[in-house]
C-alpha cells in the first residue's frame, strides 16, 4: 500500500508545480539555514575534548588585587591565567595523572642547507604531558620526556603542517631544525590535529590552529622567553631584569591538569588550597580564597567564547524555520483542499480516514525529504559563502579552516530536526483532508 | 460605510481561518524579527563606522623579527627607518610598540594626584611608545600642544614602561583634568608615582581593542619599540600605499640575513579583522531576514491565491449581481489586510519581548519605537503588494462562471 502511496505523491507533485516549488524551497531554505548556523554555532563552541570533560580540568588562583577582581563583568571568576612562580609551584604535585603548565611564544624556523627562508612559528612552550592529556595524534614519533623540561633538553615537536613545509611530509623525526638561532632536535611530528574551538588557551581568539612548534617548558629561563599571548598584571612592580618578570605578579601561564576521579579532584582541590593558604601568610593572595579547577565546557563560558552574537543567530535561525515551517503547513493545506474534491471520491469508493491520512502523510515526507536534499546543497553553499566573508587574508589559516569543513554531526542533527518538523507539520493538513465528508464533493460531480 | 463590508469580510475569514490563522503567525515573527535586526544592525554599522582619529587607508605595518643570537637590533631599526622614511611617497614612519585596532596592546592605570595607587579612581590608558615621526606617522591632528622631538625619544626598555612626557587623547585629559580637560603642561603620575607631564593633546585616536568601552583612551610615550622584534608603522601620500608596500617588502626583505621580515600589511587589515564579527554579523542578520521577509510575502501570496481559488463561483455570483471589478479587488485587499494586521499586533509584543532580552543580553539601549512604526508600515505594505496580483485576478473572473455550473 506504501508503494502506491508513493507513487501517487509523485504524481501530485507535478499536479500544481507552482505550489509544490514554492513548498520545497520554503523547506530547502529552512534546514539550509539552520545546518549553516548549527554548523557555525559548534565551531565556536562545541567542546573539542568532550570525551575528557570529566577528568580534564583548567587550573585558575585568585592571585589578583585585593581591591578589585580581574574581570569586572564577572567577579566570582580568579583571573584566568597563573603567574610562572605559583604555575612552578603547582606543576611539582604528584595528584594528577597528567599535569602541564604552558603558553604561547613567537618563534622562527630554520633548517641548515634545505631551506633559505626561515618560517615564523608560533610555538606552545610546554611541559612534557602536553601530548599526553590533549591525546595529541602522533604521524611520527612522540613527546619528550618530563626530563627534557628540567635540563632543558633541545628537543621539539612539530605539527604536520609545519613539517609539510619545511621537510615536505618527510618522517623528519632526528633531524636538526633552527628554532630562533638555536639548534633543536625533532622528536616528533603531528598528525592533522584541529580542536576547535582551540580551548587550552583562548587568550587571542577561539577559532585560532594549534601552535607549529612545541618546545619543552624549561626553555623558558634559559632563553628568556615571554608570551605571545596575554601578559596582565595589577600590581606595580619595577621589572629590570627576566628574574624580576618570572617573580612578578604578572599572569601569563596557563595550567591543566587531569584528575581521573573525584577523589583526585578532592585531594587536588585541597593541595592549591593549601598552597594559597601558606602563600597568605607571606602577604600575596589578598583576595577571598577562589581556586578553581573547570572542566573544559565551563571553561569555554567562563571564557565567553560561546559568545551573545551565536546565541542570537541560533535564535534567528530557529526564527527562520518556525516561518518557514508554517508557510510548508499553510501551502500543504491549501495543496491538500485543492485535490478534495479527488479525495472526496477515493472515500466515497471507501478509504478509510486513516487510509486517507496515511496516504498524505507519506505526499509530505516525499516533498520534505527533496526538500532536505535541496536545503543540504544549499546550506553547502551558504557555508562557502559564509567562509569567504570570514576571510581577512587568503594565504592565512586560522578562523576560516573551521567553516572548511561541514561537521557531520550538525548536518545530521539540522536535518534530523528539519525533516521531523517538517513531518511535524504535514500531519495536520493529512489530518484535516482526512475529516473531509465527501458527500460534498460527489455533489458538484 | 457599507462599501468596505468589513463585517461579512471578517466573517468569511473566519470560517476559514487556519490558513490565516498561519499566515498571521508567520508575520507576527517576522515582525518581530525584522524590527530587532534592523536595530542591531544599524548599531553594528554605526560601530563601524566611528571615526578613529587616523589615516587609516594611508598607513601600513611592517613587522620584523631578529631571530639570530648577535642580532644587532639597535642598527636594525635605524637603517630600516632610514630606508623606509628615505622612500619618495612616505610621508613620515614610526617604531610603535603595538599596532592600533589590532586587538594588541598594552593599557596601565594612572592618576592626576601622587601618593598611594588607587585602581578605583585611576584613569586607564591604552599606551603606545612612538618616536619623533608618531604623530605624523598616525596621521592624528593635535588640538593642543606639540609631537615629540628627536632628542625626547629613550632607549628601549623592557621594563613597567611610562616615560616623564606624554600626548593623550581628549577623553584622558578631560577624565585626569575635569571639568573641561585643560591638560597641556599639567602633571600627572603613574602607578609608580612616577610624574608625566602633557605636551600634547589628541583630538582623537581609536587605540587596540575595538570592543573596550575606552576604546579612545589612548596615550603616547616617547620611548622606541624594545627589540629583537621591530614593528613600523607607515604613513603614504594618497594612493601610494599599496606601491610603497611591495618596495618596502622587497627592500626589507633582503638586506639582513639574521632577521625575518614577518609580513606587511596596511592598517585596514587590522581594522578589517578587528570589526569581522561586527561586519558578518550585520550582513548574515541582514540576508537571513530578507530571506524571511521573502518567504512570508510568498505566504501571503499562497494564502490570497488559494483564497481565490476556492472561491472563483462566488466571486462570478458576486460580479453577477452587480459588484464593480474594484469591489471584487477591495474585498481581497481588506481580507488580506486583516490578516496581516491581526500578524501585526501579535508581532509588536513579541518584537518588544526580542528587543527588551537583546538589551539585557548586549547591554544596549532598549528597542526604539520609530523601528517598531517603521516595521509595522514596512509589513503592511509588503502584505498589500503580495496580495495585489491574487485580488487583480480574482476581479478578472467573468460573472458568467455564476452561471455554468448551476
Amino acid at each position: 500500500m506504501l508503494g502506491y502511496y508513493f507513487k501517487l505523491a509523485l504524481r501530485n507533485l507535478n499536479r500544481n508545480p507552482g505550489l509544490t516549488t514554492l513548498m520545497i524551497g520554503a523547506v530547502a531554505l529552512g534546514i539550509a539555514v539552520c545546518v549553516m548556523t548549527l554548523t557555525m554555532y559548534r565551531a565556536m563552541s562545541g567542546n573539542p575534548i568532550w570525551w575528557k570533560n570529566d577528568v580534564l580540568y583548567a587550573v585558575t588562583l585568585d592571585a589578583w588585587d585585593p581591591k578589585e577582581p580581574a574581570n569586572e563583568d564577572r567577579p566570582e571568576l580568579p583571573p584566568w591565567q597563573l603567574t610562572y612562580r605559583d604555575a612552578m609551584a603547582l606543576i611539582e604535585s604528584d595528584i594528577p595523572k597528567h599535569k602541564i603548565i604552558m603558553h604561547k611564544a613567537i618563534g622562527v624556523v630554520a633548517v641548515d642547507g634545505l631551506r633559505v627562508k626561515p618560517e615564523r612559528a608560533l610555538t606552545r612552550v610546554t611541559t612534557s604531558d602536553f601530548f599526553a592529556i590533549f591525546d595529541v595524534p602522533f604521524k611520527y614519533g612522540g613527546g619528550w620526556a618530563p626530563r627534557a623540561d628540567e635540563g632543558p633538553e633541545p628537543v621539539a615537536v612539530l605539527s604536520k603542517k609545519m613539517n609539510d613545509k619545511v621537510f615536505g611530509g618527510e618522517n623528519s623525526v632526528g633531524r636538526q631544525i633552527r628554532w630562533n638561532d638555536r639548534e633543536f632536535r625533532v622528536v616528533g611530528v603531528l598528525d592533522h590535529w584541529l580542536p576547535l574551538p582551540i580551548f587550552y588557551d583562548v587568550n587571542n581568539g577561539s577559532l585560532e590552529e594549534p601552535e607549529d612548534v612545541f618546545i619543552p617548558f624549561g626553555w623558558n629561563v634559559a632563553l628568556e622567553l615571554q608570551s605571545a599571548g596575554n601578559t596582565n598584571g595589577w600590581k606595580p612592580e619595577e621589572i629590570e631584569t627576566y628574574q624580576d618578570f618570572i617573580n612578578s605578579e604578572d599572569i601569563w601561564i596557563q595550567m591543566w591538569v587531569e584528575l581521573p576521579d573525584a577523589t583526585a579532584r578532592q585531594r587536588f582541590q585541597a593541595f592549591i588550597d593549601n598552597y594559597v593558604i601558606a602563600q597568605k601568610k607571606s602577604g600575596r593572595f589578598q583576595r577571598p580564597l577562589n581556586n578553581r579547577l573547570t572542566p573544559v565546557d565551563q571553561w569555554l563560558i567562563d571564557n565567553e567564547v560561546v559568545g551573545n552574537d551565536d546565541r542570537v543567530l541560533v535564535g534567528l535561525a530557529f526564527a527562520f524555520l518556525a516561518v518557514c515551517l508554517l508557510n510548508t503547513v499553510g501551502l500543504l493545506l491549501a495543496k491538500f483542499l485543492n485535490n478534495a474534491p479527488i479525495t472526496g471520491i477515493r472515500r466515497a469508493l471507501g478509504a478509510s480516514r486513516r487510509q486517507v491520512f496515511m496516504q498524505h502523510l507519506v505526499e509530505v515526507s516525499v516533498i520534505s525529504s527533496i526538500g532536505a536534499v535541496a536545503g543540504l546543497a544549499l546550506g553547502g553553499l551558504m557555508l562557502m559563502g559564509l567562509r569567504a566573508l570570514y576571510t581577512v587574508d587568503p594565504t592565512d589559516g586560522g578562523g576560516t579552516q573551521a567553516l572548511a569543513h561541514v561537521d557531520f554531526t550538525s548536518v545530521a542533527t539540522a536535518l534530523l530536526l528539519a525533516l521531523f518538523a517538517t513531518v511535524a507539520a504535514g500531519l495536520y493538513p493529512a489530518w484535516r483532508i482526512g475529516r473531509i465528508p465527501p458527500a460534498i464533493y460527489l455533489k458538484a460531480q | 460605510m457599507t462599501a468596505w463590508n468589513i463585517r461579512p469580510i471578517a466573517s468569511a475569514l473566519w470560517r476559514n481561518r487556519t490558513g490565516a490563522l498561519l499566515v498571521a503567525f508567520q508575520i507576527a515573527i517576522a515582525l518581530a524579527v525584522l524590527v530587532n535586526a534592523v536595530y542591531v544592525v544599524k548599531q553594528r554599522v554605526d560601530k563601524i563606522n566611528r571615526p578613529n582619529g587616523m589615516d587609516v587607508q594611508n598607513m601600513f605595518v611592517v613587522a620584523s623579527a631578529g631571530f639570530a643570537e648577535d642580532f644587532d637590533y639597535d642598527a636594525s631599526w635605524r637603517e630600516d627607518l632610514a630606508t623606509i622614511r628615505g622612500l619618495p611617497g612616505v610621508t613620515a614612519a614610526t617604531l610603535i610598540s603595538n599596532i592600533p585596532l589590532s586587538g594588541g596592546g598594552s593599557s596601565s592605570g594612572f592618576q592626576a594626584q601622587p601618593g598611594e595607587f588607587n585602581p578605583e579612581t585611576s584613569v586607564p590608558a591604552n599606551t603606545f611608545e612612538v618616536d619623533e615621526q608618531g604623530v605624523a606617522a598616525l596621521g592624528i591632528r593635535l588640538s593642543a600642544g606639540r609631537p615629540f622631538e628627536a632628542h625626547e625619544i629613550l632607549a628601549p626598555t623592557d621594563t613597567y614602561g611610562s616615560a616623564p612626557q606624554a600626548i593623550i587623547t581628549k577623553p584622558i585629559a578631560k577624565a585626569m583634568f575635569p571639568p573641561n580637560g585643560d591638560a597641556l603642561g599639567k602633571t600627572f603620575y603613574d602607578g609608580l608615582n612616577k610624574p608625566i607631564t602633557v605636551i600634547g593633546v589628541i583630538e582623537n585616536m581609536h587605540g587596540s581593542w575595538v570592543g573596550w568601552d575606552k576604546l579612545d583612551h589612548v596615550m603616547l610615550f616617547p620611548r622606541i619599540k624594545s627589540g629583537p622584534n621591530a614593528v613600523y608603522m607607515v604613513r603614504t601620500e594618497p594612493g601610494r600605499r599599496d606601491a610603497l608596500m611591495r618596495t618596502v617588502e622587497e627592500r626589507l626583505g633582503n638586506s639582513h640575513p639574521d632577521r625575518l621580515l614577518r609580513w606587511v600589511r596596511p592598517l585596514t587589515y587590522f581594522e578589517h579583522q578587528s570589526y569581522l564579527d561586527d561586519r558578518n554579523m550585520a550582513i548574515f542578520l541582514v540576508s537571513v531576514t530578507s530571506a524571511l521577509l521573502a518567504i512570508t510575502a510568498l505566504g501571503i501570496f499562497g494564502l490570497a491565491t488559494f483564497n481565490v481559488s476556492t472561491r472563483i463561483r462566488q466571486i462570478g455570483t458576486r460580479r453577477a449581481v452587480g459588484a464593480r471589478r474594484m469591489d471584487i479587488v477591495r474585498h481581497f485587499l481588506v481580507e488580506n489586510w486583516m490578516v496581516t494586521t491581526a500578524g501585526v499586533v501579535a508581532g509588536c509584543g513579541m518584537a518588544l519581548g526580542i528587543g527588551y532580552w537583546l538589551s539585557v543580553e548586549y547591554e544596549l539601549p532598549r528597542l526604539d519605537l520609530y523601528y517598531l512604526v517603521g516595521g509595522v508600515f514596512g509589513i503592511w505594505l509588503i502584505g498589500l503588494f503580495a496580495a495585489l496580483q491574487p485580488a487583480r485576478r480574482a476581479s478578472a473572473i467573468s460573472p458568467a462562471v455564476a452561471t455554468r455550473t448551476v
